[in-house]
C-alpha cells in the first residue's frame, strides 16, 4: 500500500508532464496546427498534380488549414508528366517558388541527390511525428521515405495496382463447371499469369464481343509498371549488381513480354493502345471480367461518390455490388507511382511547409482525405485499412480495404534509381514497339543496350550505389 | 547635306558632322540589328556552347567536354532513324500533296457554280491547329468508336477492327493521311493562285496550234508557275521536316520509335529527359544538314536570285 501513493503520484505527474509536453499532449495534426499559427498571414505555394488530385487542397484541406492557422495555401497545379521537371527546374534556378512538393517516390533519388528536397528528420522529431509514421503501411513506410538514410518525404498515397474481378461471373455455377471441365481447376481469381490467361480466354470465348476476359493498361507511360511487376514476379532482376549490366533482354524478360502480347487476343480489340480511361470505361460498363487498376475503381464501381460534380464524367457503374478485389497474379502488385509530401530545399517557409505536410499526412486528417471521393488519394495507413468509418462506406468496403492492406505489405516498388525516367522510357519503347509488331527479343535487347548506355552516362559506380540502395529495400523484389 | 545628316546634326550637334550619310545609316539600324542578334545569334551561340558541355537533368557540368555529344550522336541509331523517318514522311507526303493540290486547283480553276464556297470549305483543314487536327484524327482512327473503321466495315460487310495508331502496318498510313488531309489545301491554294495567273493567250495559241492538254500543261503552264511551285514545295518541305504536332497527337512517335521524327526525338530528349547538351548537338547537326539541303534546293530551283 505504501508504494501505491508514490506510484499514483508518479503516474499523475507523468500524465501532467505528458499533457504539458507539446510532443505528446495532442495529436500530430493538432501539434502541427498549434506550431503553424505563428506563421499566420503567410502563403505557402504547394505543387500538386493537376486535375482531380488537386481538388483535395483546393476544396478541402487548403481552406481547412487556412481557417485553423491563418496560412493561405496556393495550389500550383502541374500535369503529372511535368511535375518532376518543373520541380527540378525551379530548384536549378533557385527561385524558391515552391514550398511544399508532391513527389513521386521513384523521382526521389534524383531530386534528393540534386539537393531539391529538404531532409525532414529534424522536423519530424521537433514536432513529434515519428510515432505516427509507424502507422503508415510497411510498403510505403519502409521503402519510399528515405534516400541514403534520411527522410525526404512523407508517403501520402496508397497507389498500388490491384486486380478487380466480377464476383457474379466467377460465382456463377455454369461458369464454374464449364471452366473446370475445360481447364481442370476451379474458377477463382488467378494466382498465376497462366491462370489469368486461361480465365481471360474462357470469358472471351464465351461472351465476346459483349464481354471480354480482361483488360489492362497498355499505353506508353504506364505499361512499364505492369511489365516491371511481371518481370520480377517471374524472377527477373533489372541489373546484374556486380557489373550493372541490364538484364531486361534475358529469357525471363522476353517470355514475360511474349506472354503479355499473347493475352491481347483475349482482351478487347485495340487494347494495345488503351490507357487508364479506356480500361476504366470498359470496366464500369460491365464489359470486362477482370482488370488491373489503382484503388479508385473499387470505390467508383460501388458508386461511392460518383454523384459528385467532379466525377460527373465517369460512366454510371453497371457493376455495383458485383465487384471482387484481389491481388494480381503473383501476389506482389506494383505500387505504380504514389506520392510523397516533401519540402522544397529552396523554400523560405520550410517549417510552415513541413507543418502543413505533417497535418495533411496525420492519421486524423489523412483519413478524411482518403475518403474524399474525387481526390484520388488512396488509403495508405494501417489505421485507414482498419477504419470503421471507411468500412461503412459501401457493403464490400471491408474486402476492398483488406485487399489494399495485403497489397501494402507485399507490393513491389517502382524502379527508382538515378535518371529513372530514361530507363523507363527505353523500356516503354521496347514494349510498345513489340505491341506494334516488332520482335520482342530484338526490342528488349535494344532496350537493354540503351540501359547500359544510360548507366555509363550516369556513371556505373554512381548508379550501382543508387541501385543497391533501392534493391536493399524490403519490397524491391518479391520475397521468395 | 542630306535630310538624315541634318536631323543627326540637330540631334547630336557638331559631333555628328564627322559622320557621313553612309555611316549614319548604320547607327540608325544598329538597335534593330542588336535586337536581332540578341534573339537570334545569342541563343545560337549558347546552343553551340552547350553542345560542348554535359548539361543534363542530373547535373550542370559546364566544363568543356570536347566532342562527347557529337560522338554519341553519330552512334545514336535512334536519332538517325528519326531523321530517316522525317525524310520518308517528306518524300511520301510532299508528292501526294502536290498531286492532289494540282488536281484540286485545276478542277476549281474554271468559273463554276459554288466555286467560292468549295474553295472556302477546302481550306478549312489548313486553318486548324495541327495538334487539334492530330487529336481529332486520333478519334477518327479509334478502332471501336472511330468512323474510319465503321466506313470500312460498310464496304467490307463485316466489322473492321484495325488498330490504326498501334499496329506498325497501319500507323504510317494514319499519320500520312492526317498530314495530307491538313496540308493539301495549302498546296491547292498556292497552285490555284499560280494557275490563275498563267497567260491565257499562250494557252489559247498552243491550243490553236493543236497542242494536247498534257503538252500545254507541261510546256506552258508548269514553266509559267515554276517560281510559285518552287516556293510552295520549299515551304511544305520545311514544314514536313519539322513535322511534330500530328505525330505527337497521334502516336507520340510510337509504337516504340517507329514513327518518331527528328522533331519529336529532339523534344523528348530536350524537354522530357532534359538531356540538354546532347539535344543541343542534335539541333546543330540538324540545322547544318537542313541548311545544306535548303541551299541546294534553292540553287536547284533557281529562286534564290
Amino acid at each position: 500500500m505504501r508504494l501505491k501513493v508514490p506510484l499514483a503520484g508518479l503516474l499523475a505527474a507523468g500524465l501532467l508532464f505528458a499533457a504539458g509536453s507539446p510532443a505528446t499532449a495532442q495529436s500530430a495534426a493538432d501539434r502541427a496546427v498549434e506550431a503553424a499559427k505563428k506563421y499566420a498571414g503567410t502563403t505557402l505555394n504547394i505543387t500538386w498534380e493537376a486535375g482531380l488530385q488537386s481538388l483535395d487542397p483546393l476544396n478541402f484541406s487548403g481552406p481547412m488549414w487556412e481557417e485553423l492557422t491563418g496560412i493561405k495555401i496556393n495550389v500550383i497545379e502541374i500535369p503529372i508528366n511535368e511535375l518532376f521537371t518543373k520541380t527540378l527546374a525551379e530548384h536549378r534556378a533557385r527561385t524558391g517558388a515552391f514550398d511544399m512538393l508532391n513527389v513521386v517516390p521513384a523521382w526521389m533519388p534524383d531530386l534528393a541527390a540534386a539537393g531539391a528536397l529538404e531532409p525532414l528528420d529534424d522536423f519530424i522529431d521537433k514536432f513529434g511525428y515519428r510515432d505516427e509514421l509507424q502507422d503508415i503501411a510497411p510498403v510505403y513506410r519502409d521503402n519510399q521515405m528515405t534516400f541514403r538514410g534520411k527522410i525526404y518525404g512523407l508517403p501520402d498515397d496508397g497507389d498500388v495496382l490491384i486486380m478487380y474481378y466480377r464476383k457474379d461471373l466467377f460465382g456463377d455455377p455454369a461458369n464454374q463447371s464449364a471452366f473446370k471441365s475445360r481447364f481442370g481447376y476451379d474458377l477463382a481469381p488467378p494466382t498465376t499469369w497462366a491462370q489469368f490467361r486461361d480465365i481471360s480466354q474462357y470469358f472471351t470465348e464465351k461472351f465476346a464481343p459483349d464481354l471480354y476476359g480482361s483488360a489492362m493498361m497498355r499505353s506508353a507511360g504506364l505499361i512499364h509498371y505492369f511489365y516491371e511487376e511481371r518481370f520480377r514476379v517471374e524472377g527477373g532482376k533489372f541489373f546484374d549488381a556486380d557489373t550493372m549490366k541490364a538484364q531486361i533482354g534475358n529469357d525471363i524478360a522476353v517470355s514475360v513480354l511474349e506472354g503479355m502480347i499473347d493475352e491481347h487476343q483475349f482482351m478487347p480489340p485495340g487494347v494495345e493502345g488503351w490507357g487508364p480511361i479506356e480500361v476504366l470505361n470498359a470496366w464500369l460498363a460491365g464489359d470486362l471480367a477482370m482488370m488491373g487498376w489503382w484503388p479508385p475503381p473499387g470505390r467508383w464501381s460501388a458508386g461511392y461518390g460518383t454523384d459528385t460534380d467532379a466525377l460527373s464524367w465517369l460512366p454510371k457503374s453497371k457493376v455495383a455490388g458485383k465487384v471482387g478485389y484481389a491481388l494480381p497474379p503473383g501476389g506482389t502488385p506494383q505500387l505504380a507511382a504514389g506520392f510523397l509530401l516533401s519540402v522544397s530545399a529552396d523554400s523560405k517557409n520550410k517549417e510552415a511547409a513541413y507543418l502543413f505536410a505533417q497535418w495533411l499526412n496525420s492519421k486524423e486528417i489523412s483519413l478524411k482525405r482518403v475518403q474524399l471521393p474525387f481526390a484520388l488519394r488512396d488509403p495508405f495507413r494501417i489505421s485507414h485499412f482498419e477504419s470503421a468509418e471507411y468500412k461503412a462506406l459501401w457493403p464490400a468496403a471491408s474486402d476492398y480495404l483488406a485487399t489494399l492492406k495485403s497489397a501494402a505489405e507485399s507490393g513491389l516498388l517502382d524502379l527508382s534509381i538515378r535518371n529513372t525516367f530514361a530507363y523507363e522510357d527505353a523500356l516503354t519503347r521496347a514494349i510498345t514497339a513489340s505491341f506494334g509488331g516488332a520482335d520482342p527479343r530484338e526490342a528488349l535487347n535494344k532496350a537493354a543496350k540503351e540501359w547500359d548506355d544510360i548507366t555509363k552516362r550516369v556513371g556505373v559506380e554512381k548508379q550501382r550505389e543508387a541501385y543497391l540502395d533501392w534493391a536493399s529495400k524490403p519490397n524491391a523484389y518479391p520475397k521468395r | 547635306m542630306t535630310v538624315s545628316t541634318k536631323i543627326a546634326a540637330g540631334l547630336f550637334g557638331k559631333r555628328v558632322d564627322a559622320f557621313t550619310d553612309r555611316n549614319f545609316k548604320y547607327l540608325l539600324i544598329a538597335p534593330a540589328i542588336f535586337i536581332l542578334l540578341l534573339i537570334g545569334i545569342f541563343p545560337l551561340i549558347n546552343l553551340v556552347v552547350a553542345s560542348f558541355q554535359d548539361i543534363t537533368i542530373l547535373g550542370e557540368d559546364k566544363s568543356f567536354q570536347g566532342l562527347l555529344n557529337y560522338k554519341r550522336l553519330f552512334s545514336d541509331a535512334r536519332m538517325w532513324e528519326s531523321l530517316l523517318h522525317t525524310v520518308l514522311f517528306m518524300a511520301v507526303a510532299l508528292p501526294i500533296e502536290l498531286l492532289l493540290g494540282t488536281v484540286m486547283a485545276l478542277l476549281l480553276l474554271e468559273k463554276m457554280w459554288g466555286r467560292q464556297i468549295f474553295i472556302a470549305l477546302l481550306i478549312i483543314p489548313t486553318v486548324i491547329a495541327p495538334i487539334v487536327a492530330g487529336a481529332t484524327w486520333r478519334l477518327m482512327f479509334d478502332n471501336r468508336f472511330g468512323p474510319i473503321n465503321q466506313v470500312l466495315g460498310w464496304f467490307k460487310g463485316e466489322p473492321v477492327n484495325i488498330v490504326w495508331i498501334v499496329n506498325s502496318s497501319y500507323v504510317w498510313a494514319a499519320i500520312l493521311a492526317t498530314e495530307v488531309w491538313q496540308w493539301t489545301p495549302f498546296m491547292f491554294l498556292i497552285l490555284l493562285a499560280g494557275f490563275s495567273n498563267v497567260d491565257r493567250t499562250q494557252v489559247e495559241a498552243a491550243q490553236i496550234d493543236g497542242a494536247s492538254n498534257l503538252r500545254i500543261f507541261f510546256k506552258i503552264v508548269i514553266p509559267a508557275i515554276r517560281p510559285v511551285l518552287a516556293i510552295a514545295l520549299l515551304i511544305r518541305a520545311l514544314d514536313l521536316f519539322r513535322l511534330f504536332d500530328i505525330v505527337w497527337a497521334l502516336t507520340r512517335g510510337g509504337p516504340g520509335t517507329m514513327t518518331e521524327t527528328i522533331s519529336t526525338f529532339t523534344y523528348v530528349k530536350g524537354f522530357e529527359q532534359f538531356d540538354t547538351s546532347y539535344t543541343s548537338a542534335v539541333a546543330i547537326v540538324v540545322v547544318v544538314l537542313l541548311s545544306i539541303a535548303v541551299i541546294f534546293a534553292l540553287r536547284r530551283v533557281e529562286i534564290a536570285r
